[in-house]
Order: C-alpha cells, then structure tokens, then sequence
C-alpha cells in the first residue's frame, strides 16, 4: 500500500513535468541575421583610428538615418562591403569611387533619391526629384561649370551622419536652415568673390520673420528655403517676389495685384513687396512707411504734393487717428481696472477695433483712400465706444468715492458723538 | 472696588446729556443706515445672467443664423466662431487661430473657416487643412432650446 | 430694573421675566473695567469680536453669489466685483477685513501674553484664545484659495505641500487636505466646506467658552500694576462700551477707505497646467514661518531638512498653548523677564524674517 502510495507520488510530481517538458517548444536558434548587413568598411575603417577615415564611419554608425535603413557604406562609394581584404573591399570593377568629387555628388545621391520605385520602399511620401530641381538652381549651374566650392547635396545635408529632416538635430531642421546657409553665404571671402553679400543672415536676423521662428518658436516662419526654394534655389525673380510673399500673405498679394503699383512696379521692374519691404531685413512695417516723408518709401518714386502723395497722407493720417484712438481708450480702461473697476468686457470689444485697425492697414496695398477710410471709420466708432464705457467706470470710481465721503462724514461725526458722550 | 459717583441732579447738565444722548443716537442711526443700504442694495440680484462661463446662451436666435453662414461672439473672454453649416447644422468653435492667434471667419464662398493673417484653412469641424496653423480649432457643444443657441464648454 | 408694582404685570415685565433680563441686566450694571496705563490693550479684545462678526456677516453675503466649482469660482467672485450692487464692496470689506482681523488677534494674543493675562484663573481663557489664533490662521488660509486666481492656487500648493514632510502621517494628513494628491477642484470644494462650516462651527464654540470665561473672570489687571495696589474701576455699560465703539467706527472707517482706494484685485484665473510664477508666497501672516523654512539644509542625516522645522514649529504652538503651567513665576505673582524676553525674540524674529520672505528673492524676478 505504501509502495503504492509512494509510486503514486511520484506520478503526481513528474506528471507536471513531462507536460512542461513535452509541451515546450525546441530551443530557438539565435535570431535570423535580418537588419544588419554585412559592413566591413566599418570594421577595418573604425580599427584605422585614424582622423580622415575613422571619423566618418563613426558618424554613419552612429545616427545616421541610411544606416539605420540597412544601407552600407557601398551604396554611395560603390565597392565590395562584404570583402575584409582592402583590395577586394576597393575594386572599382564593383564601382567604388572612393571618396567622391565635388561634382560627382549630386549623382551620387540621386542614384537612389531619384528612383521613385526604390524610394517608395523606405519614405512613399519622400520627393524624387530634388536632383533635377538642383539643375535649375545657381548652385546646380555653378557646379556643372566646375565650381568647386558651390553647395551640392552633403554641404547641407551632411555626408556620413545625415538625420531626417524632421529631426531637430538636422542642419537643415527650419530653426537651423539660416544657420546653414550662412556657413557660406556668410563667409565675406568667398562671397566677394561671386559679387554677393555676406551680411545676408545678419540682415534676416532682424526681421520679424526671424523673430516668429527664434523668438515665438514658429517653425511655420520663413527661413532662407521658404522664400529661395530647397534644391532649386535661386532667388526668386522680380516679377514673381508678389507671388513668392503671398503664398503666406495671400491677403496683402491680392490687395498689391489689385492696385495700381502691380502694372507699375512690372514695367519698371521693380520687385514687387520687396521694393518697400525689403527682402531679408523685413522687419515690422508701421504707417510711417507711408508718404515723401524721411521714413516714407514713396519718395523715391513720388514728388512730394502729388495725387498719389496726397492720398497716401490722408491714409497715415486716417490709420494714426485710430491708432491714437485705441491707445486712448486702452489708457482709460487701464487706469479704471488699476481703480479696481470690472472692465474686461470693454476690454474684449476693444479688439474688434484692432482687427479694423489691421484690416486698415491691409488696405493700403490697394492703394485706395476709399478702402482705408471704410475701416478706419469702422474702427474709430468702437474705440469711441469703447473710450466712453471707460469714462463710465470711471465715473462709477468717483461715485463709490462720493459715496465713501458720505459715509466717512456719517461715522466721523458719530465719533465725535460718541466722544462728546464720553467726555460728559 | 470704585464707581464713578452718580452724576450731580443739575437740570442744565440734565438737558445737555438728554441732547448729546440724543445727538449720538442720531448719528448711530443714520451710520447704520448707511451701511444697511448697500447690503440691502447688494440682496437684489442683477439683470444680466449669470456668471456661468462654462456656458453661454447667444444673443440672437437659432432662426437669424442662416446655412452657410457664421458668426464671431465672445465667450469666456476669447472669440468663437458659431455658424451653420450648408446642410444646416449649427456648430461652434474656438475663434483663436492656433497659428498666431487672429481671430478667424466663416468664408461662405468655399464653405469653410479661414484666418486671413497668414491664410491658415479649416474644415467645418475645425481640423487645420492648409497653411501655417498647427492645431485645430476646439470645438464647443452647442444646444438649442426653442429658438435659444446655448454654447457650452466640451 | 425691574419695580415691585401694585399694578398687575404688563406685557413688558411678563416679557422680561420671560427671559431672565433680571438676572443679565444686574450682571451688566457689575461688569466693569479695571482703569490703569496700560488699559488701551483691553479694546484688543472687542475689536477681535467686531471684526469676526463683520467676516462672518460679509462672508454669509458673499455665500448668495459664489459658486464653489475649479470651472466658476473665478468667475463668480469676477460677477461679484462687477455686476453685483456693491458686490465689490462687501467683497473688499470680506479681502482687507480678513487681514485686519487677523492683525488684531495676533496683537490681542501678545497683549495678552506680555501682561500675562494667562494667570490663573484664566489658564482657560488663554486655551481657547490660542485656539482661536490657530483658528484664525486656518480661516486665512482655507479663504485664500476660494477666488481660484493664480496667486491663491500655486499658494495653496506651497501650503499644503509643508504637511506632506511629516513622517508617517504626512502625506495622507495632505491627501485629507487636499481631497486628493494635489491641488484640484476637490480641494477647492473642500476648503469651502472648511471655511464656511468646519471652522465657524468651531469658532462659535470656542468663542462661546472664551467670551463666558471672560465675563466670570473679568479683566485681568498686569501683575506690576497690581503690586502698586488697587485699582479705579469703570463700569463697562455704558462707559467702556462708548469707548469701544468708538474703536469699532475707526475700523469701519478704515476699512471704507481701504475698500474704495485699493478694491481686492481678481487676479488671472488659476491654470494647473501652467508654471508657477515667480515670487509664489503666502498671506502675510505665514510669510515669517514661509521663510524659517527655506533655511534648513535638504537633508540632515537623511531626513528632511524642513521636517525639523515643522516639528519646531509643533513644538513652540504647543509651548503657546502651556504658558500658562510653564511661568511658573508669573503664577506665583512674581515677575518673569525671561519670558518677556523670549516673547520680544519670536516678536523681532518673525519681523525680521517676514521682511526677508518680502523681499525679492534671488534668481526670481521680483516678488509680485
């Protein structure tokens, strides 16, 4: 019986093993070698440690983003990655080109960047043809004539530790595009030498469209690309500045096609917005541009007193009374808040006559008294009213006031009641 | 333990408590006055609405709204947008382009909502379409009862 | 008062026997005041009083207007100040009131401590007023928070972050003040709670015992006055009482005056998602204790630096409350300097450090 208990036991404990046992699966092998191939350059490039050769594979291992999509190094030097021999791994019959030219690059890329077929299998959404846009550019131009120190494609974009765009780490992420193109756009001596400035970045630097970007962090902002283009860039051509402006400020474009400057502007070619605005120093316009006057810009093209020069001061004049009108009622709704008067309502109607104030301004692309005079007139109104309910509360705080020295009198005189009792 | 000795039977002193005594209930009286008046004043509530701004019920009625068209009004302190779609739905939403905050507009030529500072574009249902603008607009429930548009907080 | 008449009671004297005016008039005609120099401290008391009913009766107005909830709060102080008839007044009487009232009973609690008012048989009294001052802090702090502005709710949080520290009981001690682990809508529903039911309750109690004791003990005279001998007297109706209310009409004034120059501002609406601004402190009052506390080290010898400083802060709220069993000099109708002196350190300490939290502080902009 024992015994027979004891068997059982042990049936009772090994039952659960052999279930484990039979019912686990083969070990695995070690996992299939899928993502990363075979990159011998690297090996005998990172064992060199020497500071031209080492450095770049060093990058690539690191971040750069074709790595991490499994390319080798073979897919832009051509070569053997399979091969440890140097010989072997070098053999210009499997293409290696070593360390391209300047002229060989753009190619070099777009061997793979412009096969919309092989591309569709990494980023669909990626564009395939930067390198035919690159053709039109002057730096395309330049290069094909044999310039040497022209951008082409690992100027900006790097050479062995190229990040996607998207990655803020990236010299061409928007906040660092200016930065990029000023690394030779900024260099006095070899711009001297094409007859370009270099003060390009310090100028755009001031602008409100570096501010927007740097200050208020708006990537949205225009930088060197926006305005210039990406592959194909090339300053925008004169008659095509409007254009150019009013892919972000359709608005003011559609005032300035309407208006009289447009036909004016192209027969002169004169460069549309940038003729007043500037190109890279565009910085916050105010009325003052307005008029002949020292920091008007008409008066380079207009005599004082003449029909365009009255129309445009009867413009400034209009916009400065509302402006002054805002601020006015600003002030006196200010001063009745600091009195401790509720007055946010006033406040939030106040900015219907800002926005006039804005659409006033925009108005004056049209370049027509009429239109400015509509929202001024708009705009004035409110700020009056909005003025007036400021006086209001301002005459609430003296009634409160009015209302204190009555009661102040009220319990002074039953003070000194009070101490006339005492004293008697 | 001392008292203050009783004050001395004089008629003229007499008078002259009896009118300083009447002279401090006087003023007393009328302080007190003064202050029950604007607590009483203050016990009376105002003719404007609540103070609710987590909703907000619109100055002009469902009927005057018509499709494909809208309206700014300020809720909260900050701009919305009400409007009603061509199919007749009336929506509402956050008026503050999230671009650079410019108060945006129902443009009934296409339909759909526009700020025209930098030409940021929504769909009707505030989703940021085209241009600059990074987020879309927040929406706000809207209800109505008869003819009466309430706006609340989502 | 009342005369034995041969006429049959009429409705004035069956009223007043009613209810016992006999009894209450006789006390009021005995109840007097001890006259000496240093009597003006005695209107300390009555002030105190004035000026809890005048919170109590503001606050209860203020109740018919706003809403207790993190989404309306703001707003309906905001419909307070400027749609309600003379909402702004009684909301400024309810803001300055609160900061006055707490003045008087922090000079009333040292006028009673310097001239020793503790003595027996008044060791009661003195319970209950500590009690009251602890109380009074407490209305102060759990009021702040109601008009849910910016200062009010990163304050709040900084307040109610100090209990968190004490070991053990700490962070649930938090969570109960907080209805939850941080600074919420619930906390805000619970402070109301707090403000408007827990500690008035409380408050009506305590001053109940307090204002009884007073009136079966009297005044106490300082033990110096009382050694020169004894001392004039005067009745408190209808005499002291004229001088208290003439007090009590200056305060009012005062605080008109106050209301209508400097109304209590809104603020900004709290915004938990928002950092806190520089210069985040509390009312004036916890300012002295605000900055003891950034003066211990992070750690000593693994715990908490600022753990030290609420256990000592704990111990010298409980060395208030035994003053009475302590001086045992003072007791004894002897003179007890040291504790005078000990009295004017914590007085200059507190100046000093509340001075210092005003101050701007380094590395912040300036303190608002």
């Amino acid at each position: 019986m024992r015994g027979f208990l004891r068997a059982l036991a042990g049936l009772a404990l090994a039952a659960p093993l052999a279930v484990i046992a039979l019912g686990a699966p083969a070990p695995r092998l070690a996992p299939p070698a899928a993502a990363a191939p075979v990159n011998q350059c690297m090996e005998c490039h990172l064992s060199l440690d020497d500071d031209t050769f080492t450095p770049p594979a060093k990058a690539f291992r690191k971040e750069d983003v074709h790595a991490k999509a499994g390319f080798t190094c073979a897919n832009c030097h051509g070569g053997d990655p399979t091969q440890e021999d140097m010989d072997a791994a070098h053999d210009p019959k499997k293409g290696f080109i070593g360390k391209p030219t300047h002229q060989q690059i753009p190619q070099v890329c777009a061997k793979c960047h412009s096969d919309a077929g092989l591309m569709k299998q990494f980023n669909p959404s990626l564009r395939v043809d930067e390198l035919s846009e690159y053709k039109t550019s002057k730096h395309g131009q330049m290069l094909v004539q044999g310039d040497q120190h022209v951008a082409e494609c690992a100027s900006c974009h790097g050479a062995h530790g190229i990040l996607p765009i998207k990655d803020t780490r990236s010299p061409v992420y928007p906040t660092r595009v200016a930065k990029t193109c000023n690394t030779c756009h900024g260099d006095t001596a070899l711009m001297a030498s094409y007859h370009l400035p270099s003060d390009v970045y310090a100028k755009y630097m001031t602008s409100v469209h570096a501010k927007a970007m740097y200050e208020k962090g708006d990537i949205s902002a225009p930088t060197c690309n926006s305005c210039h283009g990406n592959h194909g860039a090339t300053p925008p051509a004169v008659s095509s500045v409007a254009n150019v402006c009013g892919t972000c400020h359709s608005v003011f474009a559609e005032k300035f096609k309407q208006s009289a400057h447009s036909r004016a502007f192209a027969d002169m070619g004169l460069p549309g917005c940038v003729t007043c605005h500037g190109n890279h120093d565009i910085v916050q316009p105010t009325e003052e541009f307005l008029g002949t006057g020292p920091t008007g810009k008409c008066g380079s093209c207009h005599e004082k007193g003449d029909r365009c020069d009255v129309a445009t001061t009867a413009m400034h004049k209009d916009i400065v009374a509302l402006r002054t009108r805002i601020e006015a009622a600003h002030r006196i709704l200010d001063t009745a808040s600091e009195a401790g008067m509720e007055v946010s309502k006033q406040k939030f109607d106040l900015t219907n006559a800002e926005e006039a104030l804005t659409k006033a301004r925009t108005d004056v692309h049209e370049l027509q008294l009429a239109a400015v005079r509509k929202d001024a007139d708009e705009g004035l109104a409110v700020a009056r009213a909005a003025e007036a309910a400021g006086h209001k509360a301002m005459a609430e705080r003296d009634y409160r006031r009015r209302g204190l020295l009555l009661s102040l009198f009220l319990i002074l005189s039953a003070i000194a009641a009070l101490l006339y009792k005492i004293r008697g | 333990m001392h008292v203050e000795p009783p004050p001395l039977a004089d008629p003229l002193l007499d008078t002259r408590r009896r009118w300083v005594t009447r002279l401090l209930g006087t003023t007393l009286g009328a302080t007190i006055l003064s202050f029950l008046y604007p607590v009483l004043r203050y016990l009376v509530p105002p003719v404007t609405s609540e103070p609710s701004l987590s909703e907000l019920e619109l100055p002009f009625k469902a009927s005057e709204l018509a499709p494909n068209s809208g309206r700014i009004v300020p809720f909260g302190g900050k701009p919305i947008l009400v409007f009603r779609t061509v199919s007749g739905e009336l929506k509402a939403l956050s008026a503050v382009c999230t671009h650079l905050n410019c108060t945006v507009q129902y443009r009934k030529e296409r339909s759909d909502i526009w700020c025209a500072c930098h030409n940021g574009v929504y769909n009707t249902d505030g989703g940021n379409v085209s241009g600059p603008p990074p987020r879309p607009l927040l929406p706000l429930e809207v209800n109505v009862r008869g003819d009466k548009i309430v706006v609340r907080k989502v | 008062m009342s005369a034995k008449s041969e006429k049959p009671p009429g409705f004035r004297q069956r009223t007043l026997e009613a209810i016992g005016w006999e009894g209450v008039s006789h006390f009021a005609e005995k109840k007097d005041v001890p006259v000496h120099r240093s009597m003006v401290f005695y209107y300390l008391g009555g002030m105190a009083l004035f000026l809890f009913l005048v919170q109590a009766a503001t606050g209860i107005l203020l109740l018919l207007y706003y809403r207790p909830s993190a989404s309306e709060s703001y707003e309906s102080v905001q419909y307070i100040m400027a749609e309600v008839p003379f909402g702004w007044l009684i909301r400024s009487i309810h803001s300055w009131g609160a900061n006055i009232f707490v003045g008087v009973v922090i000079l009333h609690f040292l006028s009673a401590y310097f001239e020793k008012a503790y003595r027996p048989p008044r060791q009661f009294t003195w319970l209950s007023g500590t009690f009251l001052l602890f109380l009074a802090f407490g209305f102060g702090f759990s009021g702040y928070l109601l008009p849910w502005n910016t200062l009010s709710y990163f304050a709040t949080k900084v307040g109610t972050d100090v209990p968190a520290q004490i070991p053990w009981i700490g962070p649930l001690l938090s969570r109960i003040l907080r209805g939850g682990s941080d600074v919420t809508g619930a906390t805000l529903s619970r402070f109301y709670g707090i403000h408007v039911a827990i500690l008035p309750a409380t408050a009506t109690v305590l001053l109940g015992i307090h204002l009884y004791l007073v009136q079966l003990h009297g005044m106490s005279v300082p033990p110096k006055i009382e050694r020169e001998g004894s001392v004039r007297r005067m009745k408190f109706f209808p005499d002291f009482l004229l001088r208290d209310m003439v007090g009590w009409l200056t305060a009012v004034a005062l605080l008109a005056v106050l209301c209508v120059f400097f109304p209590w501002e809104l603020g900004k609406k709290a915004d938990p998602f928002a950092p806190a601004p520089a210069g985040i402190r509390p009312e004036w009052y916890f300012l002295s204790m605000f900055q003891a506390l950034k003066y211990f080290p992070a750690t000593i010898a693994g715990i908490p630096g600022e753990l030290f400083g609420i256990v000592g802060f704990g111990v010298i709220g409980l060395a208030v409350l035994l003053v009475p069993f302590l001086d045992r000099k003072a007791v004894e109708g002897r003179s007890s300097p040291w504790w005078n002196r000990i009295g004017a350190l914590f007085i200059v300490a507190a100046l000093v450090l509340t001075v210092l939290a005003l101050l701007p502080q380094p590395g912040t902009a300036a303190a608002p």
